[in-house]
């Protein structure tokens, strides 16, 4: 009883983990332009902060370069002359930008971790607002481990560019400047002795550099499967273990977890060469210093004082240098994780209300719900709907019956447009679902999902998700009695207010279902959808909240889902869908009498039970 | 140790640097015409090489040994993890496991790599450097310590409180990786219900928690290296003042003094990185202890007395019958979930289990493979007690369906596989046509190949229970234990299922749980739950007899039918 598919020149279905691997291994360069240009945007509602910490950098800068110019003032003015008073004066000056130093990098470090922190809340903030915004097409694609990654990790490598990267690299290129301008003017032929290192400097990082840059790849690249991988099987782990696969699956991870720590060797390697060269040329320029400096010395062109002051300026100049490489990863890594986080934000929800919605003003004979020729495919041209037709009037309950897979939930994710069919319309009130607000849409038709879902909170918030403060307590107590969940809730050692597990784990599968019914009564839509809501409630429970129904069923617009045919006797008309259409509808009793799909249907149960 | 041995020839290779200088610079004071500068010129560049290589030696050899201990506690986490019980899984909530295993396995990581190399280089640094000072000047390098006391003092009042609000960071960062796994696990019923303001505020309050935990950290973190340089500033300049008395006075060369200003030019670093490194490591500490809580949080329920007993993959007998003793249970402080249960289970036979929502008929099949531990004698396998059995050898003969199917979001094929030696291409095959979903899977564009979404979401409801049964059905377990299957299939396709099964299970021990009581009725036998007591057992024409509850059941399915069928 399968719909054939169009198997013709069909696009191959590209498996949903490769697709989103290749996004991991998106790989930003340490310094891009226009992704810089996006983080600064970023910092706009703390331009003050940045702007504070940025002019913190040059005095810090100053204060800090002003200590050997008085170690070289204390030795040649004072401690060479034997000034024994100046040289407390210089002392006492030195204690001053210490001091001064002491606040300065206090208040520039928490600067910066203040802007990390709260442009990270932002981010956040920002990437949760735009998943919520995206549609179910996207949540099929991405699975939550890597859009938690997004919100979570990739979100704090941002956080890292700004304490240990982005502002670092500004204070040491402000220092640097200047260390340099420092050394020019004390004597240019001493400095530019020491500055003929630099060009070494430069082959040496842009070497490491891209080298550092694919086995950085690697890492990223590794660490999303290593990640991807445990996520799912935290989930999944009471099937892991039922069928004894513990070891299989922790060979699995072994695996991942070794081509990881192999890939970030090879990172380590290039970052720490890095680190010793410049370390290594540091000692050169020293060197240089001596030899030079010496001479110079020898015939009187400098002083003790100059050298010894040189000697540390040069120590300051490599020391921002050296650790380079470090924040080269840093940069990398958050440049890395902000392209991912800008694709996110970028990404358009296929899926919005319109600028201008109509508002619905159905008249007396305005069908209810409408499927007005609708053709929908998940995936390409796999159609599930083709050329689907039907009508539901005002208060009318309908039940949709089909085979499983046939695209009965597919019909009520249509209905509160989870999706957007591809051809054709599906109306509500007589307006296209496109054209409806989609919060008022939602509020106007409620489903019951065949997969229950309830969050962790008590069963009380998860009784008032998404229904406005106005509920009282005397509606929430009428559905929780309607939905048959009262004697279940009252035997909770708290009641309403007994903790629920992640998902719901802690109540049994047909408790949760009875508390997803009252959760949609509590809702209370004007069109209410139950798509296999009462699959795993046995019968008498079943029974009750059918009666319970009729009452709530008047003046409803209600459409049933259900594989049990005997559950839908209730309805006052039955769709059959087949291939993707209706293929036929009618009361029950004159689709028995028609002899068709219904009746062969129908039959098959009953015949199941005399058997 | 060939890591420590390379640092430790650094380390005297660079000290070895500013030594060379205060040579070079004695020389010139003396005669500076003729000091052999090439001399001083090469040993320097000689112990730059020898440093810059021991170096690389040493962090290459330190940090590798470092990832390796990375990758190990991962392994470890891992290894515990497939050992958690639901039990577990409840206490720690996907999403802070996540937060664990990532943030808290890489703070551990950053502190056995790069804090252990700045650990012990900084022990070097300052052993190293303090004995060059005191063979350049001994009441000088006093002088100099002088300030030292005072930063350990700080050193041990700071890790404390990076400990305290590392904690408190940490734990929040979970619960913010709970909300965010939570809402978008279940985005169909945000969407559905326009929740997104109540999902964003859930969202709100977490993350700004998160904010003023990390920035009440940061705090203490901004101050504590600034100050631990003003502290080592604090040397420099009494060296400065109290060395430059001495070159006054003539009791040290000038040469000395810069070297002394070279040595504490040189700590200046370490003494900085020591700093960040003790944050670091207290850090790391925090975070080690919030795996190690994970790691040993399984064995209080793995080992229980029984358990303890038996040697692990010992031989046990395959046979196929199943005991409930006197089986009393309860989650927690929930009102008893099953009371005073026993029934026995024959070889071959088939028991079906009906009963009330909540009446405990999963809680059976839970507790039979002890996924939940029960208590001491009172489940049996084959006649051995579960709670004594190795848990591999109690599942491989178990197959257990859960009420709610879960897939990996890997083929079809290697969902129903699941890797197992004893189950092949065949077998998967022919088990996706016993549970009825085969026709549905040849249907899709790759076939057994298609890879579902997470938890099997692009699968029809119906279709992703049948490939979590077909995924039992593989293999050779004796018995069968299957939970509610039929929940999301149509009354035709489950009699065809069940008629599968009598074929092809003949001989298997069959526990059936389920509403639908024609299912039950072809039992052999019938066990009637009613809050998680036995109120009736026997076949179904018995029960009907007896006019119990489950008679009373069975008429208001009946009733419906009948309504249905009426003209
Ligand atoms: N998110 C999805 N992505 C791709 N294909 C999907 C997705 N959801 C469902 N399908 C496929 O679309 C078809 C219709 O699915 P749907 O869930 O609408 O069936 P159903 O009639 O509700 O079945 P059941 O009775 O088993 O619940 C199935 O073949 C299913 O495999
Ligand atoms: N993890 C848990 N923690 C606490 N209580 C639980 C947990 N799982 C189940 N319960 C409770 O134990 C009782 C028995 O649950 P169980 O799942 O065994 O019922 P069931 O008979 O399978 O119900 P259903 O027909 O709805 O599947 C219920 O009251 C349920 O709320
Ligand atoms: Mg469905
Ligand atoms: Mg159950």
């Amino acid at each position: 009883m399968r719909r054939e598919r169009s198997r013709t020149n069909r696009p191959p279905r590209r498996s949903i983990v490769a697709r989103t691997d290749a996004d991991d291994e998106v790989l930003g360069r340490a310094f891009d332009r226009r992704l810089i240009a996006r983080l600064w945007q970023t910092t706009r509602p703390h331009r003050r902060l940045v702007v504070a910490g940025m002019l913190l950098f040059p005095v810090v800068a100053a204060v800090e370069l002003l200590q050997p110019w008085l170690v070289k003032v204390a030795i040649d003015e004072h401690i060479l002359r034997a000034d024994w008073a100046g040289l407390a004066t210089i002392a006492g000056f030195y204690l001053a930008t210490l001091a001064a130093l002491y606040a300065l990098h206090t208040v520039e470090s928490y600067l910066m971790h203040l802007t990390g922190q709260r442009v990270m809340h932002d981010l956040r903030a920002a990437l949760f607002e735009r998943l919520l915004a995206l549609d179910a097409r996207f949540f099929d694609r991405n699975p939550v481990g890597r859009l938690m990654t997004r919100v979570l990790n990739d979100v704090e490598a941002v956080n890292d560019a700004f304490t240990g990267g982005l502002f670092a690299v500004v204070a040491d290129v402000v220092t640097l400047a200047g260390v340099v301008a420092i050394m020019l003017w004390m004597d240019w032929r001493l400095a530019l002795v020491t500055f003929s290192i630099v060009p070494a400097l430069l082959v040496a990082a842009a070497y490491f550099r891209v080298r550092s840059r694919d086995a950085y790849r690697e890492v990223r690249r590794r660490l999303a499967r290593l990640n991807g991988f445990l996520q799912e099987s935290l989930q999944g782990m009471s099937v892991i273990q039922l069928f004894a696969r513990e070891r299989h699956e922790h060979a699995s991870f072994r695996r991942l977890n070794g081509d990881y720590r192999r890939a970030l060797f090879g990172s380590t390697m290039f970052e720490a060469s890095l680190y010793a060269s410049v370390e290594a040329l540091g000692s050169v320029a020293l060197a240089l210093l001596v030899w030079y400096g010496g001479s110079q010395i020898a015939s009187g062109g400098l002083t003790f004082g100059a050298l010894v002051a040189f000697m540390q300026y040069t120590h300051r100049f490599f020391l921002p240098i050296r650790d380079l490489g470090a924040k080269y990863a840093v940069m990398q890594a958050a440049m890395a994780s902000s392209e991912r986080i800008f694709g996110l934000l970028e990404v358009r929800p296929a899926i919005v209300s319109p600028a201008s919605p109509s508002i619905a003003r159905p008249t007396a004979g305005t069908p209810a719900l409408e499927f007005r020729g609708v053709w929908f495919a998940y995936e390409g041209e796999d159609w599930v709907l083709r050329d689907c037709s039907f009508q539901v009037a005002r208060g009318e309950h309908v039940a949709i019956v089909g085979a499983t897979g046939e695209g009965k939930t597919t019909c009520a994710r249509l209905l509160n447009r989870s999706y957007d069919v591809v051809r054709g319309q599906v109306l509500v009130d007589g307006v296209d679902v496109r054209e409806w607000d989609l919060e008022r849409l939602r509020r106007h038709v409620g489903i019951v999902f065949q997969d229950t879902l309830l969050f962790t909170g008590t069963v009380e918030a998860n009784l008032r998700l998404g229904a406005d403060g106005t509920v009282s307590s005397a509606d929430l107590d009428r559905a929780v009695k309607l939905a048959n969940a009262r004697t279940f809730i009252e035997s909770l050692p708290r009641g309403l207010g007994e903790e629920l597990g992640e998902r719901g784990h802690n109540v049994s599968q047909g408790q949760r279902q009875l508390l997803a019914i009252a959760r949609a009564l509590v809702y209370n839509p004007a069109v209410l959808i139950l798509d296999e809501a009462t699959s795993s409630v046995d019968p008498g429970s079943e029974r009750l909240i059918q009666e319970a129904m009729r009452e709530l069923v008047a003046g409803r617009t209600t459409v049933t889902i259900a594989h049990r045919l005997a559950t839908i006797q209730g309805a006052d008309r039955m769709l059959v869908l087949h291939r993707g259409r209706v293929h036929e509808e009618g009361t029950h009793q004159t689709l028995l009498r028609a002899g068709g799909l219904y009746a062969k249907l129908y039959e098959l149960s009953m015949g199941a039970r005399t058997a | 140790m060939g890591g420590v041995l390379c640092l430790a020839i650094a380390t005297l290779a660079s000290l070895g640097i500013p030594w060379t200088v205060k040579r070079a610079v004695e020389a010139l004071e003396t005669d500076a015409a003729n000091a052999a500068l090439g001399v001083f010129v090469g040993s320097i560049l000689g112990l730059a090489a020898i440093n810059a290589a021991a170096r690389l030696g040493s962090r290459l050899a330190m940090i590798g040994a470092a990832q390796r201990v990375e990758a190990d506690i991962r392994d470890d986490l891992y290894a515990s993890l497939t050992r958690f019980p639901p039990a577990l899984f409840t206490r720690y909530p996907t999403g802070d496991l996540m937060a664990r295993a990532t943030s808290d396995v890489s703070g551990v990581k950053t502190v056995v790599g790069f804090g252990g190399v700045s650990m012990i280089q900084t022990t070097f640094a300052f052993v190293g450097a303090i004995a060059a000072m005191v063979v350049v000047d001994p009441w000088l390098t006093l002088w100099a310590m002088l300030p030292f006391p005072a930063m350990i003092l700080l050193a041990r009042r700071f890790t404390s409180l990076v400990h305290e609000r590392t904690e408190a960071m940490q734990g929040q960062l979970g619960v913010l990786s709970g909300r965010v796994q939570e809402h978008l696990a279940g985005m169909s019923v945000v969407r559905a219900y326009a929740m997104e303001g109540q999902a964003r505020e859930t969202f709100g309050q977490a993350s700004a928690a998160y904010l003023r935990h990390a920035l009440a950290l940061s705090r203490i973190q901004a101050q504590f290296t600034p100050l631990m340089s003003l502290i080592a500033g604090v040397g420099t300049l009494v060296v400065l003042w109290a060395g430059g008395l001495a070159v006054v006075e003539g009791r040290i060369t000038l040469g000395s003094l810069v070297a002394f200003n070279g040595y504490l030019a040189y700590l200046a670093w370490p003494t900085l990185a020591l700093g960040w490194t003790l944050s670091m490591v207290r850090r790391g500490l925090t975070s080690m202890g919030r795996i190690q809580e994970v790691v040993e949080a399984v064995p209080d329920v793995e080992r229980t007395e029984a358990s303890r007993r038996v040697p692990r993959g010992g031989p046990a007998p395959r046979s196929r019958a199943l005991a409930f003793r006197g089986l009393a249970f309860t989650y927690g402080d929930r009102a008893p979930a099953l009371v005073d249960v026993t029934f026995e289970v024959g070889e071959g036979e088939v028991v079906a289990v009906v009963g009330p929502t909540g009446s405990g008929k999963s809680t059976l099949g839970l507790l039979l493979v002890r996924l939940w531990d029960p208590p001491i004698g009172t489940v049996f396998v084959g006649g051995q007690d579960v709670t004594a059995m190795d848990l591999a050898t109690l599942r491989g003969d178990v197959a257990y369906v859960p009420q709610e199917s879960f897939l990996f979001s890997r083929s079809i094929q290697d969902n129903v596989t699941l890797a197992r030696p004893d189950v092949d291409q065949v077998e998967a095959k022919q088990a996706i046509v016993l549970a009825g979903v085969a026709e549905e899977i040849e249907g899709l564009p790759r076939g057994l190949d298609t890879v579902v979404g997470e938890r099997g979401l692009t699968l029809s409801g119906g279709q992703r229970q049948r490939v979590a049964l077909a995924r039992a059905l593989a293999g050779e377990a004796p018995i069968l234990v299957l939970d509610d299957v039929f929940a999301n299939v149509d009354a035709a396709k489950e009699e065809e299922i069940l008629g599968n099964l009598a074929g092809a299970l003949h001989g298997r021990t069959v526990l059936l749980t389920t509403h639908r009581l024609r299912a039950a009725r072809a039992a052999d036998r019938i066990v009637v739950l009613d809050a998680g007591r036995v109120v009736e057992t026997g076949t179904h024409d018995a029960l009907i007899e007896r006019g119990g509850l489950y008679a009373r059941l069975w008429r208001i399915q009946q009733l419906e039918e009948e309504i249905a069928h009426a003209p």
